[in-house]
């Protein structure tokens, strides 16, 4: 906009406070779109007043405000005052958009407030979404993306300071039965709208602050996306950062660090006591320790994730080998692709009805372990084998080549050469597999789930497990034909048995903090695995590109 | 020069005969153990009986000779047979999960036209009472499952591909490096901890904020399951914005229009395609999201009224699995397995759906067409 302040000062000035209004007016939005967060969130009551103002009459003077400075925006734009560069249209998406909305609005209007019966709210609505839609398309860019917008937030903020929607106003549809009866209370609706109302007038006044036109969309565009960005972040740091509020003091429960407080462990005969006590994930729930802690699930979830990468990392990797390196394009490969992305995007439970149907039978007819860890290894074959091929497939031909020039066999090339240079992505590929099954529970819910709340001595012990004997198949390990916990299960568990009271008679904490804490517990195992295989791939991606 | 045109079977029968002429005979022996030995495991493990571990152990031994004495050979045999295996496991899934549904198919015959369809009651009949009437109907939970997706795919469809176009075109490089991992991580969330808080937090504000009766809508559970299809829709969109080579993207921005006008004009309407597989793909994980779904619904199949009450959620396909496979006995369990076919089906034509088409896309990138 720097071109035209050299035009003259009347313009000059005119376009200065053209600026400070559009900036304004998005300053307020995004004030206005914070404080619709926290009243839907319930941080601050309608009721409660700011400055000796209730707070919904707050909301709705600033509403009206931002309304009437988009509108001026628009207006001062269309009358030239401002030298802008609007399009003939604001374009059909936003017409439609801003039709459909006002639609709605004429509908509701007519129909909860009016209370027209039967078909009565369609004309209402109908000429106001055609208006709308009218305005927006058949008007100049300026008039059509900002008055649609500003009058209604004007509105939405007269209806706030007026009163209508007081705190006794309620509205629940009529035609819905009394068992299936929704009711909308101001306590929603209002922070509803302002979150509405703030980004579309924001959107509205980035596009004019910019002067409309090509760069007045693209500035439109760009505040939208990078608010889109920045929700979901922020989505992911409140969830994450939430359990870990919540779970994190019960997890930690009486830790102690110190020679000789942990429990007593025997390593080859010889018997110690840990340097650490963690209470939490060293117990079982019993009425014989005073903290409940989730032991058998720990290590239920340990021996599942070492049990499916032991059975599927070798059989993906060296199906990945093949399409990679031996076979040629052709029907096997392309029938082998549509298996293995339907294998990816088959949903987790039917992986468990498979192994119920499959495995269970074949391993003594009742949920065990190995059921688990089998269907969980069908899992993650397609998730390995994708990325694996993919890091294989981007080893540079010029590798092979020199290699097999210098008279190497395929074999020695694919393990000397290729594997090497394709190991960080395979192993990236390995790390965010297991990140995924280890918080699979839908699998194991019915191949391999054990009881509630385990106790201690219910831990599963492979190792100690396996046994030889003189008939077929010579080998059985009891421990893996045994149905047994693990961390999202256990969860899962602990939801259905219900949260209510507090189900651990001597223990510091309820089952609903046990819960949390589970919840934390199985968020930090699998984050963890996503945070080593990110940090590998960036890693060794950088390395790479240097 | 062999010039009489050959049939394929007997081009075959000619490169099987090389190949049996080429290889060492000890090499060809340990291959036929091999083989034999491993599809005998197969079928011995099918019979549940004892002696598989017996033909596994042969099929190793002779592996580990061919491994030491034919090394390529052995290589090679191996990786192809662990290739087979994916289409191998896909074929047991689809047996496996149909013989159990089954006898729910057979059970749930209606006539049409004098013809016994097997399944019709299924989906033509609404009530689902196991206990009262052993009446079994997939219609509420197939409702369930399309208003979940539905919401889902408001959610996920237009944020993942704004998403997918500020990581490929408009982020900074540092800010890609914050938001890509970021949104990896979301995909990484258990869903059962998705489920927990839905249940704990969600669940009980929904019932009071909007005066509900009991708990569960399908509105937030569709909000999060979207939530969690989102991860997959932005990665392979953003696969497919990057694919669209840079000179085209060039081309356009020499001509002076701006980062928007080249997205809207040049960069989505070329990966048009790959986009809308990612949608696809997002949808299938949307359908097949389980636990939350479980754990926030009331797990009573049955329909809400009216139909698109978003605020009332009672099963999905996934939830009424995962919910009643513990208790299910006999035809019960059969329903459930009939589900499971429902969802397969569904995926798997959403899957094969959105291969075509990204396929589809890398051809007319590629310039072929």
């Amino acid at each position: 906009m720097s071109t035209i302040t050299s035009r003259n000062s009347l313009v000059n000035g005119g376009t200065n406070r053209y600026e400070f209004v559009a900036g304004a007016t998005i300053a307020l939005s995004a004030l206005l779109f914070a404080l619709g967060m926290t009243a839907l969130f319930e941080f601050v009551t309608l009721t409660d007043p700011i400055a000796g103002v209730p707070t919904v009459s707050v909301l709705g003077g600033l509403l009206v405000l931002i309304g009437i400075g988009v509108i001026g925006l628009g207006v001062s734009s269309s009358l030239e005052l401002i030298e802008t560069t609007p399009d003939r249209s604001a374009g059909l998406v936003a017409g439609v958009v801003f039709g459909g909305l006002w639609f709605g609005i004429g509908g509701i209007v007519a129909a909860g407030i009016l209370g027209l019966g039967g078909a009565g709210w369609i004309l209402p609505a109908l000429l106001l979404g055609g208006g709308a839609f009218a305005v927006t398309t058949f008007t100049r860019e300026d008039i059509g993306s900002t008055v649609p917008a500003g009058v209604l937030a004007i509105l939405a903020g007269g209806v706030f300071l007026t009163g209508v929607l007081g705190p006794g106003w309620s509205y629940s549809p009529g035609s819905f039965p009394s068992d299936n009866a929704v009711t909308f209370f101001p306590s929603v609706i209002v922070p509803g709208s302002v979150l509405f109302c703030s980004l579309l007038v924001g959107w509205a006044s980035a596009k004019a602050y910019a002067g409309f036109g090509a760069r007045g969309r693209h500035l439109g565009a760009h505040v939208l996306i990078y608010l889109n960005a920045l929700g979901i972040i922020a989505v992911l740091f409140g969830l994450v950062g939430f359990v870990v509020i919540k779970g994190a003091p019960t997890a930690f429960t009486e830790v102690a660090i110190g020679p000789g407080v942990g429990p007593e462990v025997s390593v080859l005969g010889l018997s110690f006591s840990l340097p650490v006590s963690w209470p939490f994930l060293m117990n079982g729930a019993s009425v014989f320790v005073r903290v409940d802690g989730i032991l058998p699930a720990v290590v239920g979830t340990v021996w599942l994730v070492v049990g499916a990468v032991l059975f599927a990392v070798p059989i993906a990797v060296g199906a990945a080998v093949f399409l990679a390196e031996y076979a040629d394009e052709g029907r096997f490969t392309s029938v082998v692709e549509v298996a293995t992305n339907g294998l990816w995007s088959t949903p987790s439970i039917v992986f468990g009805l498979f192994g119920a149907s499959f495995l269970i039978p074949r391993f003594g007819g009742s949920k065990s372990l190995i059921a688990g860890m089998l269907t969980l290894g069908f899992m993650l074959l397609p998730l390995v084998l994708i990325t694996s091929r993919e890091a294989m497939l981007a080893v540079p031909d010029e590798y092979r080549d020199a290699s097999a020039a210098l008279g190497v066999s395929k074999w020695q090339t694919i393990r000397s050469v290729v594997l090497p240079a394709a190991l960080p992505g395979v192993v990236t590929g390995i790390i965010l597999g297991v990140g995924r099954i280890a918080g699979e529970t839908a699998p194991i819910l019915v191949t391999m789930a054990g009881g509630t709340l385990p106790a201690g001595g219910e831990t599963v012990d492979v190792i100690g497990g396996f046994e030889f004997i003189a008939t077929p198949p010579f080998v059985t390990n009891e421990a893996l034909l045994q149905a047994s916990s693990a961390l999202p299960y256990q969860l899962y568990a602990l939801i259905t048995a219900g949260l209510g009271g507090p189900q651990f008679e001597d223990a510091p904490f309820t089952a609903l903090e046990f819960a949390w804490a589970n919840a934390f517990v199985l968020l930090t195992v699998v984050l963890s695995f996503y945070a080593i295989g990110i940090t590998t791939r960036y890693y060794f991606r950088r390395k790479l590109n240097r | 020069m062999n010039l009489i045109p050959r049939s394929r079977a007997t081009d075959w029968i000619v490169d099987a005969r090389k190949f049996v002429d080429e290889t060492p005979t000890s090499a060809l022996v340990a291959l036929t153990i091999g083989t034999v030995s491993i599809l005998s495991s197969l079928g011995l493990f099918f019979t549940a009986s004892p002696l598989t571990s017996v033909t596994l152990l042969v099929f190793l031994v002779s592996a580990a000779y061919g491994w030491i004495r034919h090394r390529e050979l052995t290589a090679r045999a191996v990786t192809m047979a662990m290739t087979a295996s994916m289409i191998l496991i896909l074929a047991l899934i689809v047996v496996f999960i149909f013989v159990e549904a089954w006898p729910a198919f057979d059970v749930a015959r209606a006539e049409v036209f004098g013809i016994s369809v097997p399944g019709l009651r299924l989906f033509v009949q609404t009530e689902w009472a196991p206990r009262a009437a052993e009446r079994y109907s997939l219609v509420p939970l197939i409702h369930g499952t399309v208003m979940v997706t539905l919401v889902a795919t408001l959610v996920a469809g237009p944020l993942g591909v704004a998403s997918a176009l500020f990581v490929s075109e408009i982020a900074p490089a540092a800010v890609r490096e914050v938001v890509k991992p970021g949104i990896e991580i979301l995909a990484g969330i258990p869903s059962i901890v998705y489920g927990f808080i839905g249940f704990t937090i969600i669940s009980p504000w929904a019932s009071e904020q909007f005066d509900l009766v009991g708990q569960g809508t399908y509105l937030f559970v569709g909000a999060v399951v979207g939530l969690m299809a989102l991860p997959t829709v932005v990665s392979v969109a953003e696969d497919a914005l990057n694919s669209v080579p840079e000179s085209m993207k060039d081309g356009s921005l020499a001509l002076g229009t701006t980062d928007w006008q080249t997205m809207t004009t040049i960069t989505l309407p070329a990966a048009f395609s790959g986009v809308s597989a990612a949608v696809l793909l997002g949808v299938g994980r949307a359908i097949g999201e389980t636990m939350a779904a479980t754990v926030m619904l009331r797990n009573s199949p049955q329909l809400p009224e009216p139909l698109y009450n978003v605020f009332y959620g009672y099963d999905t396909l996934t939830s009424a699995i995962a919910a009643q496979y513990g208790e299910a006995t006999a035809d019960q369990l059969s329903a459930l397995f009939a589900a499971g076919v429902v969802l397969f089906i569904t995926v798997m034509f959403l899957s094969i759906g959105s291969q075509l088409i990204e396929r589809r896309m890398k051809r007319q990138l590629g310039g072929h067409e």
